[in-house]
């Protein structure tokens, strides 16, 4: 017992360095605002360390500037994050709070994508009467299949500026990342043909960048304003409308309430098809390529008539 | 007070009309709209009976520089007929010091406890809970300077010091009347659950507890009209809190389940006092958004007080229960109704009530914290 004494206060000492020194020994810590952005960056720079703040089971909209989030965003070398208003409502509460000098508007650890896209639907007069509008435009755009090029480029630039010692293998393996998308683009290219012209009925304007270049239709939206959740009203209305008719299936996202789909699915006999909104842990959508790849085949399988050349 | 009013009217209507995004230099501007109908007159409350307008707030808030932001609020009150304009709010605060060091300076909430750090419109309930009311004003916030530093462990682990010119709590003649101490520590169980505990120190040096000021505090303890400090002070007060949260996978849009309790405990009540004489309370609260635009939740809270008279205290006891359903039409719009049931000693007019509130936001809607 008396020997026990004696150490224990080195014992405290020897676990109090060990907290203290073990994020410094880490060397680049990546804090990613959604997993899309921990999957690109981890292309660039694999050997990092990422905390992505949300999952694509969480709408990106709603998350809380929770204990976990400020500690991890305070340690952080570099803040992936999509902007655009998207994380209005936690990221500066976040960026406050962990009062990172590293990570603040205006200084290169701060990473918007959306600062390296152009946007749709931007709007130069807003008010909250129309519902959670981005006065920016669709922030949602990371299953844009010809704004992830720039994204990527521009977060490869950053990363590499960021670690001058590592900014060649970055570049390369942003050359590698470019030529890979460059083939699927391609491939998806091929089979949006058979895809254009159908409709969906969405919820919310998650997947919009990826239909639009798919050709496909999706401007009837369970919601009644973008940000609102479905009502029964604006069901029954959508229930009369006559484009409904011609459209497919019903897609929403993995994170959201399936009753509003299911509902209408029960009205119409239309198939429901849930997608994750985002990059997943499952080896099949685990990078945006594989996500847009897996997104299309569910949309294939869900138009089949398409095959026979009926349109 | 037509003076007082018409530039912060003049300047925000300037601001609001700019359209969005039009001036980027421009502060934020958000205003914040509080009213209610109250059945009866409960104990310790700072809500009148029949129609009434709570805490309306005009905010200002801006980066300053690359360095500071700053920012603004103002509450506008009505007290006997007679309206009032407060500075709640009137701070700088700096953005990203070195060591995780942040420094706040000029008039704030201090960050004593979970609840009083926070915007009174955040809250999920129509009045916080007795203790609070009693011990701290329902929201306490002065004059002064803060440091806080967020220590580089891998779990989130901050403590802070305040010190402040300490009229808003009790009147005084000490230059810096009140310290506090806090520390917070947080974290993550799981996807689905989160959590936080913290512990807070608050020194009043404005409340004399010396044997030669017996005839000092005697000429002054029936002349407590200061509506704003807390009704009940004493020289040393800790609060400790803790919060948890669970919500499915972490998605809180859907569903959010929070459970929050403090227990807040005062001594050296006043030169008289007794090791005996100590103010207590305590709540624990439960609120459940079960559907993105729904919530309900139940509170209960005990608070037991020392009342002072002269050179003795008289016990007073209230024991509170909240029950309250809320509907949000969007992230900027709550209309709640909430019947309270006191039973108290000590007080004369403990009662049960229905009561029926809007919290609306207009303009700028800044991040909430935890």
């Amino acid at each position: 017992m008396g020997t026990d004494m004696r150490y224990s206060p080195w014992l405290i000492l020897a676990v109090l360095t060990g907290l203290i020194s073990l994020p410094a020994r880490a060397d680049f810590h990546v804090f990613a605002c959604e997993p899309e952005w921990t999957a690109l960056a981890r292309v660039f720079i694999p050997d990092a360390h990422f905390t992505t703040a949300t999952s694509y089971l969480q709408d990106p909209h709603y998350i809380e500037a929770r204990p976990s989030l400020i500690a991890a965003m305070s340690r952080a070398d570099i803040a992936v994050c999509t902007g655009a208003s998207l994380e209005a409502g936690w990221l500066p509460a976040l960026l406050q709070r962990a009062g990172n000098p590293d990570i603040q508007t205006g200084q290169p650890g701060l990473f918007f994508a959306s600062d390296h896209a152009q946007l749709f639907a931007p709007h130069d007069h807003v008010d909250r009467s129309m519902g959670d509008v981005h006065p920016e435009g669709n922030p949602h755009v990371h299953l844009s299949p010809d704004q992830l090029p720039n994204i990527a480029k521009a977060l490869a630039e950053r990363l590499g500026a960021m670690r001058p010692d590592n900014s060649a293998d970055i570049f390369a393996r942003y050359i590698k990342w470019r030529v890979n998308w460059n083939f699927h683009r391609a491939n998806w290219q091929e089979r949006a043909k058979a895809l254009q012209g159908r409709s969906l009925v969405i919820q919310h304007t998650g997947f919009s960048y990826l239909l639009r270049w798919l050709g496909i239709d999706a401007t009837m939206d369970l919601e009644p304003k973008p940000g609102l959740p479905p009502s029964a009203s604006h069901l029954n209305q959508l229930l009369a409308d006559p484009r409904l008719e011609d459209a497919a299936a019903i897609l929403i996202a993995s994170h959201q309430n399936q009753k509003p789909a299911q509902w209408l699915s029960a009205q119409t006999r239309k198939p429901i098809l849930v997608l994750p909104g985002t990059v997943t842990d499952d080896s099949k959508t685990d990078t945006l390529a594989e996500l847009i790849s897996e997104i299309i085949n569910r949309l294939e399988s869900a138009m089949p008539e398409v095959a026979d050349g009926s349109l | 007070m037509l003076n007082r009013t018409v530039p912060f009217t003049a300047l925000s209507l300037a601001l609001l009309t700019s359209g969005a995004g039009a001036n980027e230099l421009n502060p934020d501007v958000s205003l914040t709209l509080d009213g209610h109908y109250k059945q009866n007159d409960t104990v310790l409350s700072h809500r009148e009976q029949g129609f009434g307008l709570g805490h309306t707030e005009l905010s200002l808030s801006s980066p300053i520089d690359d360095l500071f932001s700053g920012r603004l609020t103002t509450v506008f009150e009505e007290h006997d007929g007679e309206s009032e304009i407060l500075i709640e709010e009137a701070y700088l605060q700096t953005n990203g010091l070195p060591l995780g060091l942040n420094v706040r300076a000029g008039r704030f909430l201090s960050q004593v406890g979970y609840l009083n750090g926070r915007h009174m419109h955040e809250d999920d309930f129509v009045e916080r809970p007795a203790a609070y009311r009693a011990l701290l004003g329902s929201h306490y916030y002065d004059t002064g300077l803060r440091l806080n530093a967020l220590l580089p462990t891998p779990f989130y682990w901050q403590i802070g010091a305040e010190a402040f010119n300490g009229n808003q709590l009790s009147e005084g003649a000490e230059d810096i009347g009140v310290y506090t101490l806090n520390t917070r520590v947080g974290g993550d169980f799981s996807a689905a659950q989160s959590w936080q505990a913290g512990l807070s120190y608050l020194h009043n040096r404005q409340i004399s507890t010396d044997e030669e000021n017996h005839d000092h505090a005697l000429d002054h303890e029936h002349g407590h009209d200061h509506s704003h400090g807390a009704s009940y002070t004493g020289k040393n007060l800790y609060i400790a809190d803790a919060i948890w949260k669970w919500s499915p996978n972490g998605n809180t849009r859907e569903q959010q389940f929070t459970l929050s309790a403090e227990y807040l405990y005062a001594d050296d009540l006043n030169t008289f006092a007794t090791s005996d004489d100590y103010h207590e309370g305590w709540y624990v609260s439960g609120v459940h958004q079960f559907a993105p635009q729904w919530s309900a939740g139940i509170r209960y809270g005990e608070v037991d007080l020392r009342e002072a008279h002269g050179d003795h205290f008289h016990s007073q006891r209230l024991k509170e229960t909240d029950v309250m359903l809320a509907w949000s039409r969007s992230h900027f719009s709550t209309l709640r109704l909430q019947y309270t049931h006191q039973s108290a000693t000590g007080f004369s007019n403990a009662d049960n009530t229905v009561a029926l509130q809007y919290v609306v936001s207009l303009g700028a809607h800044g991040a909430h914290g935890y």
